[in-house]
């Protein structure tokens, strides 16, 4: 059965996207199905796990507890628009120099936080990053080479400001 | 874990919003920051034949700080709340408690009014509004309404809220000068709902002694509650040790707290108090006597 | 064979790893991620009932929902697939003492536990699958939920299947060495009963697979979230009666396992079974919900023991009882009962015990199967290392000193009582380093200060040794379940190596590890080695692809011993072409010359495409391609192990736990990456400490389950783990070349018992005493005497 759908128009990794969708489809199955970029994963669907974390408007939000039809007109970033032109960004170095993660499903989540975290927050000490990810689960690393990894980051963009 | 079908609205204003609600009635859930809804119409706990989506609507109020106190709208986003000058100066019990909800993703999209609407009798918000006597402001087809803090919470999720009412504003009063707070909660882990939580403000008159005390608490019954046995003993008492450890006795009595996977209600019973001893301490501590 | 010189080595470095840019960029393939041409989406109709006759099934409203294409129900299911008979692919029904039963799977005549699946919905979406679950009508008559062991082993208990007559499906005795003597010799006999607790693996990606039945060709291929291709490929084909040839399985990246995704669930089979008759792909993504509830469970078992022991705190003989819930279904083809077995005879583990006899019952109960987590064993650890705490408390011993008095010594000539040689087993250094590290007198100090302040501090321990893969025996290296290791390993025209190994990682880094231990022996740069997995028509066959702590001894070493047979592959080869011997040449940098002349010399690649393309160059015995089909038994294999030790607050008004600090001190052998090691452990670590304070599978008296979103079954946080220091013990190496061992189970395996005997050591003043595994705020205040 379609149920009724709705046209939404947003901005998706800087690009103009369209897609038509029923309203009940949430925001995250809408990116990975619609718009195809898999990168952001569902892994409760009841906002708890945070491996669905993208960006809307410039904040962290849960993917899986919105709806499609409310990110109308909004800027949505996605992993795959993290790092820039085939570049990955500083905090994506970061974490690869750190072993930060396994089998890399709650990744996107991750990346996407701690980008936003460190936009913010420049200056974090260890306590502050654990606090700050607390929001993401990862099952595989015990967490110490994801803060690692943020730490790294938080050094990297801070010399390459002072550059 | 996906939807069930439902019709969307997305009404631009207030009023429209508050039609839609009273056209669909029962019908219908109102929409704000969808950390709670969601959830639910994911797991189809919730099967609504209409969403009113809340927004699109124009017509919500934001923070306004007054002589008559701090007035916060109800589709205000929690961290935007949280990070507010003037609810940081207005009402710091209230940022508190905002930092224990969820993660800054959660907060990133849920509301004050949300959270309040939605009543769940673990959560903070509630019991933050309760302790300062907060008013609920709503609006119906008939117009706006005020129903106070105290008369709010009527049961497990259950608010005063009438099926075609919105919650528009949420009012507290002038924060007194030199007041102590604290909220204490505990919880299986950081950003998790509160087992049981004790917010306090203790306010100090000249001589040292308690001149107001207010107490309420989380987690230990189907709404939040206030501790007025609590608030009793310790009004015109010395702020020590013994007044605060006889009021911390005195918030367990009475009370029917739930058993649950995460507690027994023996449990909750016995760290009620020491969350309230806690509460009370730390605001007692904070608070400063009036000089 | 001259050695490569000049290249640093990859082996013993932390190398980034060749996975992670596709990982950080959300360029992952998991099987939700991929998308065929007319492909269906399916939903399950699970059970709410734990226990009942299923009386009737009404789909027909489901089936006329617009957006379905059909739905299967316990009538369809007889005619569709075969009856599942657990066990039976790897001879697993004969264990001695077992009962099997046999069933279908979707649930026929009745439903065993909460989650049971009774329907198979395919549609347009997964929206509109669970749109048409809602409409189905089913008739249940509720039976009476057996939901612990106790009522289990009540001969009124009802039978979960009526077919074995009762609740018990396995029966039987384990002994070794010489138990009677044992408590003969003894001073006192110490008793406990020591209860773990259901919990379960919760990797971050659930089950799911896409089955993509072709019906012109008749085949069907298999896109899975899985630890082994190949047992899909096994089990799958004769449910649909086709050949082996017919069925592919496919594997990318996994999220996650822990031993969950080793098993072929029911819902594979249907899922299979419903591509076929729908003649389309058919994609299954189980949410968390059904994760929780119906995925897999484990560690539920209870061992009431009696320890001989003399007044000196050494521990002679142990003899018990274990008893096991296993949930209802067994797993396919490994069923719960044989890990019974397993807890038992790891129980000795670096002690010198001297007789050990157990009775083991495992029973069936409404509830959610019972399949392997990371080391399916635990158990044995907790309760040893538990057990020898409680013997120091009631002798007045220091728990360190009863430690020392019964590990064995380095280089002792030791043998488990259950036949295993401990050959190797560095236990006892460990735990004297990680007392060292600890500075244990400094901590009991600091205890008893903190006690005069009415804190409650504490510190637990507990060794280990992890079959990882375990000295090898003959007998193993023929078994085919743990036995030999095969990998294919080639060169190509461009000088790039090509390993295909029947690994199948889901975060071990296989990519990188193998890749490292090629470049090294072959002499090439590690970014031109490639690892492929994950497809069963280039897979060599493996029951279990990647699981049991086994990959880096068996893996690594086929691909070194692989990697050398193709060296010198390649270098008789290059010798004729250089007209030098073979001996005089060397490969650095994926350039092979003699020693010494560097500008005499060829481009591996080069030598690679003239043994493929200009054979006439070559005498016959060298022409062809440069492949090379390894096999490899694990050498001497070993054991690896350690000993954690953990510092613990605990708050004795809310029963809330803090770990100030956590240390592991291990053993697992040469590493082929540090960086990568250490991640194994930290994880482990990680789902031991959820254990202990977080993490519960719970039922209530009606068989519900409890424990079914994220808000109830909690994993630990970055805010609940705490740094964890790895220090290493030197390794006793046992082979000429191999001696990597496995660390993937370790971790989880020690953690409980250090957790809990911290616990155990900050309460010991307020007259605590545990004797279980899960510790949640509420039960800490029940054993302090708090609360009731």
């Amino acid at each position: 059965m379609s149920e009724p759908t709705m046209r939404v128009r947003f901005s998706v990794n800087g690009a103009a996207r369209e897609v038509t969708v029923e309203a009940r489809k949430t925001l995250a199955d809408v990116i990975r199905e619609d718009l195809g970029l898999t990168g952001t994963h569902v892994g409760c669907e009841h906002g708890v796990c945070g491996a669905c974390t993208v960006l809307v408007d410039g904040d962290p939000v849960r993917s899986c507890l919105m709806l499609g039809v409310q990110a109308g007109g909004s800027d949505i970033v996605t992993v795959e628009g993290v790092a820039g032109d085939g570049v990955m960004h500083p905090v994506q170095q970061a974490f690869w120099d750190s072993h930060s993660f396994q089998c890399g499903f709650c990744t996107p989540g991750f990346v996407i936080t701690a980008y936003a975290l460190l936009r913010d927050k420049p200056e974090l000490t260890e306590a502050d990053v654990r606090a700050e990810l607390s929001g993401n689960l990862c099952r595989c690393t015990g967490y110490q080479s994801i803060v690692n990894g943020v730490l790294a980051a938080a050094e990297r963009l801070q010399d390459a400001g002072k550059e | 874990m996906k939807p069930p079908p439902f019709e969307y609205h997305a009404p631009e204003s207030l009023d429209e919003a508050v039609a839609l609600l009273a056209a669909h009635g029962d019908e219908c859930r109102p929409l704000a920051g969808g950390q709670s809804l969601v959830p639910l119409l994911n797991f189809r706990l919730a099967r609504p034949a209409h969403l009113v989506d809340l927004n699109w609507a124009d017509g919500f109020p934001g923070i306004e700080a007054g002589p008559s106190g701090l007035s916060i709208g109800a589709m205000v986003r929690q961290r935007r709340a949280e990070r507010s000058p003037e609810v940081q100066a207005g009402c710091p019990l209230l940022v508190d408690a905002l930092s224990l909800i969820g993660h800054p993703a959660i907060r990133n999209r849920g509301t004050v009014g949300g959270s309040i609407a939605h009543a769940d009798p673990a959560a903070e918000l509630p019991a933050v509004a309760l302790a300062l006597d907060a008013e609920l402001v709503a609006r119906g087809p008939q117009g706006e309404r005020t129903v106070g803090a105290g008369d709010f919470f009527v049961g497990h999720y259950s608010t005063a809220l009438q099926p075609d009412e919105c919650l528009v504003r949420v009012d507290l009063p002038p924060w007194p000068p030199g007041a102590g707070w604290s909220i204490q909660e505990t919880a299986r882990r950081h950003g998790d709902f509160a087992i049981a939580a004790a917010a306090a403000v203790v306010e100090l008159d000249g001589a040292g002694t308690v001149a107001r005390a207010r107490v309420a608490l989380a987690g230990v019954a189907d709404r939040p509650v206030r501790a007025t046995a609590a608030e009793e003993v310790l009004a015109g008492a010395v702020a020590g040790p013994e007044a605060i450890g006889a009021a911390a006795e005195q918030a367990a009595v009475g009370i029917d707290p739930p058993s649950d996977l995460h507690g027994s209600a023996a449990y909750r019973r016995h760290v009620v108090q020491v969350l309230v001893r806690r509460a009370l301490e730390s605001a007692a501590h904070r608070a400063e006597v009036p000089a | 064979m001259a050695q490569a010189t000049g290249a640093a080595r990859q082996v013993g470095a932390s190398v980034r790893r060749a996975e992670d840019p596709r990982i950080l960029t959300g360029a992952g393939r998991y099987v939700d991620d991929i998308v065929l041409p007319g492909m269906l989406h399916a939903a399950f109709l699970r059970s709410t009932y734990a226990h009942a006759r299923i009386t009737g099934v009404d789909a027909s409203a489901a089936r006329a929902l617009p957006g379905v294409v059909a739905v299967y129900t316990g009538d369809e299911v007889r005619s569709m697939t075969q009856p599942i008979v657990p066990g039976t692919a790897v001879g697993m029904h004969l264990m001695p003492g077992l009962k099997t039963p046999t069933f279908f799977a979707l649930a026929t005549d009745k439903v065993r536990f909460v989650g049971d699946p009774v329907a198979l919905v395919v549609a347009e979406s997964r929206y509109v699958a669970e749109d048409a679950i809602d409409l189905i009508d089913v008739e249940y008559d509720p039976l009476p939920p057996v939901v612990d062991a106790q009522q289990a082993l009540e001969g009124s208990s009802a039978p979960v299947f009526d077919e074995l007559g009762d609740n018990v499906i396995a029966r039987y005795p384990i002994a070794f060495g010489d138990t009677d003597a044992a408590f003969a010799e003894a001073d006192r006999v110490v008793g406990a009963t020591l209860a773990v607790h259901r919990h379960q693996m919760v990797p971050m990606e659930g089950r799911g697979a896409i089955a993509s039945y072709d019906p012109g060709p008749g085949t069907l291929t298999y896109y899975a979230s899985t630890q082994s291709p190949h047992i899909l490929k096994l089990l799958l084909g004769p449910q649909l009666q086709l050949a082996p040839e017919q069925v592919r399985v496919l594997a990318g990246d996994v999220g996650g396992a822990f031993g969950l995704k080793t098993t072929v669930g029911r819902e594979d089979v249907m899922l299979a079974a419903a591509s076929k008759a729908v003649g389309r792909p058919v994609k299954w993504i189980e949410d968390r919900s059904e994760h929780l509830s119906s995925s897999g469970q484990a560690r539920e078992e209870t061992l009431d023991i009696e320890a001989a022991v003399t007044d000196d705190g050494r521990l002679l003989g142990i003899r018990g009882r274990l008893t096991m819930d296993h949930g209802a279904y067994p797993g396919d083809p490994f069923p719960a009962s044989a890990f019974a077995g397993a807890i038992v005879s790891m129980m000795p583990g670096p002690t010198r015990l001297r007789g050990l006899s157990c009775d083991i019952t495992v029973v069936t109960t409404n509830k959610c199967s019972y399949l392997a987590y990371r080391g399916p064993w635990a158990t044995e650890t907790f309760v040893r290392e538990r057990l020898i705490d409680i013997i120091a408390r009631e002798l007045g011993l220091d728990p360190v000193a009863v430690r020392l008095a019964n590990y064995i010594e380095k280089g002792e000539p030791a043998r488990m009582i259950s036949g295993q040689s401990l050959v190797g087993v560095t236990a006892r250094e460990s735990l004297e380093r990680a007392m060292e590290l600890m500075d244990y007198e400094g901590f009991r100090r600091r205890q008893r200060q903190a006690a005069g302040e009415g804190r409650y501090l504490g510190l637990g321990m507990a060794t280990y040794i992890e079959a990882a893969p375990g000295p090898r025996s003959d007998d193993q290296r023929a078994s085919q379940l743990m036995g030999v290791e095969k990998a294919r390993i080639s060169v190509d025209d461009r000088g790039h190596v090509t390993i295909v190994t029947r690994q199948q990682p889901h975060g071990q880094g296989h990519e990188t590890t193998l890749a490292q231990v090629a470049a090294d022996e072959m002499g090439v740069p590690f970014e031109h080695v490639t690892v492929l997995y994950g497809d069963t028509d280039i897979t060599p066959f493996a029951i279990v692809g990647t699981g049991g702590s086994r990959s880096a001894t068996l893996a690594g070493g086929v691909v070194l011993h692989g990697a050398r047979a193709l060296k010198k592959k390649v270098l008789d080869v290059a010798a004729e072409l250089l007209e030098a011997s073979p001996a005089d040449l060397t490969i650095v940098d994926g350039m092979v010359s003699v020693v010494g002349t560097p500008t005499r010399g060829l481009p591996l690649g080069e030598v690679a495409r003239i043994a493929a393309h200009e054979p006439e160059r070559l005498p016959a015995e060298l022409r062809g391609d440069l492949e090379v089909e390894q096999d490899y038994d694990g050498g001497a294999g070993g054991w690896s192990g350690g000993t954690h030790s953990c510092i613990v607050e605990v708050d004795a008004e809310t029963g809330q736990v803090r770990i100030d600090r956590y240390v592991v001190v291990e053993d697992c052998g040469a590493m082929i990456n540090p960086a990568i090691v250490e991640g194994q452990v930290r994880g482990g670590v990680a789902q031991g400490i959820g254990a202990v304070l977080l993490e519960r599978s719970a039922y209530d008296d009606d068989g519900q389950y409890v424990s079914a979103t994220f808000m109830d079954y909690l994993l630990p946080t970055a805010m609940e783990i705490p740094s964890i220091e790895i220090h290493h013990v030197d390794t006793v190496p046992l082979d000429p070349d191999v001696n990597f061992r496995g660390v993937g189970e370790g971790g989880m395996i020690v953690t409980p018992a250090a957790v809990v005997n911290a616990i155990d050591d900050a309460l010991a003043p307020l007259g605590a005493t545990i004797r279980e595994q899960h510790l949640p705020p509420s039960r800490i205040l029940e054993l302090i005497g708090t609360i009731a």
